[in-house]
């Protein structure tokens, strides 16, 4: 079993899914109504949750334990795409983002399902039942508020167009696809992403919007090899401000 | 009655053989929630959630009301959809005052119980009835030889059902969404032991 490539695999999975679940959670007790408010943050704790059994695995192939790796490495060392890091804006741009990234993110687990890597296979079975609730609860509120008002569906739209770019970025290749998909432990991000367009053009074609040809769209690529925005360092910053107060501290 | 006082317009109605229908609250529409906790458990009303539709009511509830503890089905009924005798007191049970009507069978109900105060209203079972009225007559028939402080009717065909076990697999492993994981009190105490002896 080629280690590195596995490494590379659980490290991007993880940040992905610690970095968007804070970002998430940053919606909590300032939501659009406290049922929404309580769901989201809900489905952040998940997101968090899944990035723990990411780091978890990490740590039994050696790296460090799972609060280390979350919350003191440096932004350069991160490989989340740089969707996950954008910092919130409106609701609508929150919301977007959790349905374009949870539809890559149900195909991935579905597809890890079946990895050759038993532990992650085994992980993989669970998270991909947490993403149904994930996914069913973006497609209605988008559909929803797509076809709600004039307001509600520009505002849907506009978040659509700036999303979708960095959607892309989800698929940026790692230095290790072939060795992955050689050796099964995963079906590489170009099989991914052809689902995630069939996918999403299945959705979007039943909502009031209007999806672009996303195949001619410039992806916004660099998270996967560390190059990412000022946000990022910002965000580990605050996420780490407790425990660097107290590293050895027992919670 | 008219009053301003509210706890004087908060009265029941003297009839409580009548069903009407609840009340909306604010906002948008409200909806009824009732889950399942298991297979053994019965249907049972575990609060409101507001929504556009039941769609969306129901991926609120599901995160408001199965966060924690286990479910294997949750149904939605709008509020307004969900008929409410009014309550008795003691030892008296609201099927006593449910008057006999006759109908056709052409439509199944849902009826619930309220069988202590203070608790939740429990599914007792369908009828086939052609109205609420009707739907109250035949529940007294079939179902009404408890005491029953309240009796709410839905039609069956207003109850939106979820029942995809998967949506709520994971929740055993979800222990530390529940306070008592981090055990805060025991930790508190050996603290302030520490202080005490150190």
């Amino acid at each position: 079993m080629d280690k590195e490539a596995l490494k590379e695999l659980l490290f991007k999975m993880a940040d992905d899914q610690l970095v968007l679940g804070h970002r998430n959670s940053e919606w909590t007790g300032l939501g659009p109504m406290l049922e929404e408010d309580i769901a989201f943050s809900s489905m952040a704790q998940d997101k968090i949750g899944h990035s723990y059994a990411m780091y978890s695995l990490l740590n039994e192939l050696g790296e460090r334990d799972p609060d280390t790796l979350a919350f003191l490495r440096n932004a350069n060392n991160f490989k989340n795409s740089l969707m996950c890091e954008l910092p919130n804006n409106e609701y609508e741009f929150s919301l977007m983002r959790h349905l374009l990234f949870d539809f890559a993110e149900l195909i991935r687990f579905e597809s890890l399902a079946s990895s050759a890597y038993k532990p992650l296979q085994i992980i993989a079975r669970k998270i991909k039942t947490e993403l149904l609730y994930h996914t069913m609860h973006g497609k209605s509120m988008v559909k929803k508020l797509a076809g709600a008002n004039p307001e509600s569906k520009a505002k849907m739209q506009a978040s659509l167009i700036y999303m979708l770019p960095f959607a892309l970025g989800i698929f940026e290749h790692s230095p290790y696809e072939n060795e992955l998909i050689d050796l099964e432990i995963f079906e590489g991000e170009d099989a991914i992403k052809e689902k995630w367009f069939i996918k999403v053009n299945e959705f979007f074609n039943l909502t009031d919007l209007d999806l672009p040809d996303v195949t001619q769209l410039k992806p916004e690529y660099g998270g996967r090899t560390g190059k990412h925005t000022k946000h990022l360092q910002a965000l580990i910053d605050e996420m780490s401000e407790v425990i660097k107060l107290d590293p050895d501290a027992e919670w | 009655m008219k009053s301003l006082d509210p706890r004087v317009n908060r009265l029941p109605s003297d009839d409580s053989s009548v069903a009407k229908p609840k009340e909306p609250l604010d906002q948008l529409a409200t909806f009824e929630v009732f889950l399942k906790k298991s297979e053994k458990r019965l249907m049972e009303h575990v609060g409101i959630v507001h929504g556009a539709d039941e769609e969306i009511a129901f991926l609120f509830a599901k995160e408001q009301f199965s966060r924690r503890y286990t479910c294997i089905e949750m149904w939605i009924v709008k509020s307004s959809n969900t008929f409410a005798t009014g309550y008795t007191e003691a030892d008296v049970s609201v099927y006593d005052s449910i008057k006999h009507i006759d109908g056709v069978a052409n439509e199944e109900y849902c009826i619930f119980h309220l069988l202590r105060r203070g608790k939740q209203h429990v599914f007792a079972g369908t009828v086939e009835a052609e109205s609420v009225e009707h739907a109250l007559s035949k529940a007294k028939k079939s179902l009404g030889d408890t005491q029953v402080f309240n009796i709410w009717v839905v039609k069956s065909s207003d109850l939106h059902k979820w029942s995809q076990k998967e949506l709520w697999e994971t929740l055993p492993d979800k222990g530390f969404r529940d306070a008592l994981a981090y055990r805060a009190g025991d930790k508190l105490k050996d603290y302030l032991n520490e202080r005490k002896n150190g």
